[in-house]
Parts: C-alpha cells; structure tokens; sequence
C-alpha cells in the first residue's frame, strides 16, 4: 500500500500506522461494548468487559489517534522535523502492543494488567521522549508550544497513574488512596492530556481552515493560566476533604474552557473562508459541547452528585474529546494520503481537491448520527433507561465501523 | 499569448487543494520575472508552517517548467511581507463565499 520513500518526502506510514491502529481499534472497542450491553442492562458498569472496551476507545483510538495526528502536525505547526521517525515505528510497536495487552487483560483477568500497562507507560514515555527531543529543535516557541508541551507532561503522568492503579489490583494494595489515584488519572488524562492537546492544536488548526487573519492570540495565555491553575486546584482538591477546592477548581477549568470558546469564536469571526467544511464544523461542535459540560461538571460538584458527575465525564469523552478526534481525522486523513499520491503531481496534471477526497454528504450524514447518539447516551444515563443505552451503543458501534470505513475508503482514492 | 501571459496561465493550473483556488488568485505570487529562459517566482503562503508548503511551491515550479523555452525555474518562499487577505482577487474572495 506505500511505497517506499523517496528523498525528503515525508514517510507517512508513521501516522498512518497509529491512525489504521486507532480507527479499527475504535470499531472493535464499541463492538465489545455491545456485547456488555446485556450485563449492563442490570445497572452494573463496572465490569471487565466494559473496563477493557473504555480502554479500547481511550488508549486505542483517541490516545494513538492523538499521537498519529502529532507525528503529522508537530512538524507542520512547529516547523520542525520529527526528531527520529524509527524511533516513531518502535514506539508505534511497543504502545500498540501494551494496548492490546492492556485491554485483553482487563477483560479476561483485571488483576494481571499490571505488567502489560508498564509496557504502555513505556510506549508513553518514548512518544513523550520523541516529542520532547522535536519541540526543542523548534527555534522560535509560542504559546502553542506551551499547550502541546504541557499536554505531553500530563500523559506521562495519566500513565504514571494508571500504572499505579494497575499495581493496587495486581498486589491487592492501596485501598486508602485508590480513589485519589484514580481522580488524578482521570483529571490528568482528561483534562491535562487531551484538552490542552486539542486546544493547543486548534489555534492551529482553526485559523488554517476558515482562513482567519489578523487576530490576536493574546487570550491564549489566559486560557493557558485559567485551565492549568484549574487543573492543580483540582489535583490538589484530591487530597483535601469536603468539596470546595473541587469545585474552586472546576469553577477555573469552565471559565478557562470558556474563554477558549470565545477565543476560538473571535478568531472565525476574522476568517475569510465564510462555508466551513463539515468536519472542522463538527469539530467546533465539540468546543460548544466541552463547554456545557465544564459548565455541569461544576453545578454537579456544587450540588454533590458524583452519579451526575460520572455521567458528565462519561459524555465529555465522548461529546469533548471523541467528536473532536473524529472531526480533525476527517481532515487530517486526505490530507496526508492526497499529499502521498498527488503532491508531485501538482502543476503537472488536474490533481482533485482535498474535499474530493471523501464522500461529503456520507460525513454530513455521520456527524448528524453521531449527534444524535451523543443525545441518546445523555437520555439513556440520565434517566437510567437500559433501552435507550442499548440503541445508543447499537447505533454507537454501527457509526465506529462506517467510520472506519470512511477512513480507510480514503486509501483507495 | 506571450511568455507573461503564459506563465500566468500555468500558475493558475497550481490549486490550494485545502480552498480549491489557484495561487495566482490567492494572491501568492509577489514577483514572476523572466529573463532569458529563465524564471524568478517570489511567493508566500497563506500562514507560515502551511503544511502544503512542498506541494504549491512544487507545483509552481513544475507548472513553469512545461512552457517552451524555459529551462531554468527558480522559486523563493518569503514570509515578508506576509500575505493578507486584501491580496485575493474577487474570484478567490467569490469562491470563499465572502460575498454570500
């Protein structure tokens, strides 16, 4: 399917090798979920089966989605080349092996998942390692660089954590701190990891696709300042009982969050490119949905309930850091296979345009579906209602298969 | 047709792939200056780190080549002055929609 390289051209088996990895890992991770639907059904979500799908959708789609998407565009909003790409391909290997591993354990025998989640944490820290090593060749840093740095510090310690909770299983210990652990990893991967990663790149990204010109990027810092001290308040909220640094804490991750929202806003309101493409639209979707539910994250700490606030971190996975993953693939893929097969092609022969290379109406009709799953989830959570959950996940894992395919379709284009 | 008009004509064969507009009315071309089978191209990019940087410098390179009589193309990418909207032409600004 590729070729070998040629030159300086870029080797885009790398990205393409974690974004296969993270879609059909997606699919397989909704499609087990499926099958836990009937044990669920009693209102038990804590099972093996359940554990090992959430890892699948987490670490196999949006964490290798995520470090894929990297490989690609640190380059690119960096200009800096990445710093070793063999490094890339063994990293590659050795994550998507501990992956595996990882999930295949918490299904069949959840207290022997410490081994496998060393070796992630070891495909953790040489992505960290490799990303580090690029971003300090890049001469001149912005605030963007800050983001993404900052980003690649909480995944280490999300793995750091998740190892950590690993080791209580495996040697029956840490009964006192287990829940304090397991609220960093969560804060961690969450908060720290993905949603200062997708911000960081959607000051990119934004701008590129709409056009946009002559903005200041100034509210940046404040969104930086707001979210980072938010997210301290709230690891150190972890220690202290009661929950008013919690909700201190929440209360600066949404006014961080929010004015993230309005900085990307008044950005589109100096683009030039006026029809936005469906993808980055259903990108900025997600910022509109991460928003609501940093806004009721804090009312459900205020008001003390944890069942709301699991739902809430349930959907913000989905509606956040899920939607956002998928819209940006929508772009990111075309654009890495149409620069493999018609960038040389250029000014030589009609080369098609990157909308070209996908279906638009069959994506319009996903983020539509997509949508209206994240709104049966909700339904379905909210109101403990075991049918509406089932015809969520059923259309859930009907629409992670169409989108693998849509993904993959494009390799033949 | 002469060798301007022709050179212009090609330029405008090489597409953004990401907006679907040629480079001529993107405005991306400061200076095209030809010389005896030679041509000097001083372009830009819509924002520094474009990651189609290859493709449309590539593509202007390779689309000047093809006109009969040139045998050297010469292309240099500046970021100053970077380039702003206002250097669009009302086609480029019609494509974007921004009359709509």
């Amino acid at each position: 399917m590729f070729p070998a390289r040629t030159g300086t051209e870029t080797d885009i088996r790398l990205p393409f090798s974690f974004i296969i990895f993270a879609v059909l890992a997606f699919a397989a991770s909704q499609l087990v979920l499926l099958a836990a639907v009937p044990a669920m059904s009693g209102g038990a979500f804590r099972l093996p089966l359940v554990w090992a799908a959430a890892h699948l959708a987490l670490l196999g789609f949006a964490l290798m989605a995520a470090m894929g998407a990297m490989y690609q565009l640190v380059p690119v909003a960096f200009l800096t080349p990445i710093w070793s790409e063999r490094l890339g391909f063994w990293q590659f290997a050795i994550t998507a092996l501990g992956i595996v591993t990882v999930a295949a354990s918490l299904a069949l025998a959840p207290n022997e998942t410490f081994l496998p989640s060393l070796l992630l944490l070891f495909g953790i820290v040489l992505f960290v390692w490799q990303m580090a090593m690029t971003l300090k060749q890049q001469k001149n840093k912005t605030i963007m660089t800050l983001f993404v740095a900052t980003s690649l510090l909480f995944l280490l310690l999300t793995g750091a954590a998740g190892a950590l909770l690993a080791f209580h299983f495996f040697a029956a210990t840490g009964a006192n701190s287990h829940e304090t652990v397991f609220g960093l990893h969560v804060l961690f991967g969450l908060c720290g990891w993905f949603t200062l990663l997708i911000m960081g790149f959607s000051y990119k990204m934004a701008p590129m696709f709409s056009l946009a010109h002559g903005f200041s990027m100034r509210p940046a810092r404040y969104v930086y300042a707001l979210y980072t001290s938010g997210i301290a308040v709230g690891l150190i909220s972890l220690f202290l009982p009661g929950q008013t640094w919690l909700a201190v804490g929440s209360s600066l991750l949404a006014a961080g969050f929010a004015l993230f929202a309005w900085h990307i806003y008044a950005i589109l309101q100096k683009r030039m490119k006026k029809a936005l493409d469906r993808p980055f639209r259903f990108s900025l979707s997600a910022i509109v949905i991460g928003l609501g539910l940093h806004v009721a994250a804090f009312a459900a700490i205020v008001i003390g309930s944890g069942r709301l606030l699991g739902i809430i971190v349930y959907l913000f996975i989905v509606g956040w850091i899920v939607f956002s993953i998928i819209g940006y693939l929508f772009k990111i893929v075309p654009f890495l296979w149409w620069t493999h097969r018609y960038s040389e092609k250029v000014g030589q022969e009609n080369v098609p345009t990157l909308k070209q290379m996908m279906n638009e109406r069959l994506i319009t009709v996903q983020c539509l579906l997509f949508a209206v799953a994240l709104v049966l989830a909700a339904a379905a959570l909210l109101f403990t209602n075991t049918t509406l959950f089932a015809a969520f996940q059923t259309l859930f894992a009907g629409l992670s298969i169409l989108f693998a395919g849509t993904i993959l379709a494009v390799l033949r284009k | 047709m002469d060798i301007l008009e022709l050179a212009i004509h090609q330029l405008k064969t090489v597409i953004d792939p990401e907006l679907g507009i040629n480079v001529v009315d993107l405005g991306l071309i400061y200076r095209l200056q030809i010389q005896d089978g030679q041509i000097d191209v001083l372009m830009t990019l819509t924002t520094p780190g474009c990651p189609l940087h290859d493709s449309i410098a590539g593509g202007v390179k390779r689309a000047l080549e093809q006109i009969d009589g040139i045998h050297d193309v010469r292309v240099q990418l500046t970021w100053n002055p970077p380039w702003t909207p206002e250097r669009m032409s009302e086609e480029a600004l019609r494509q974007l929609g921004y009359f709509a």
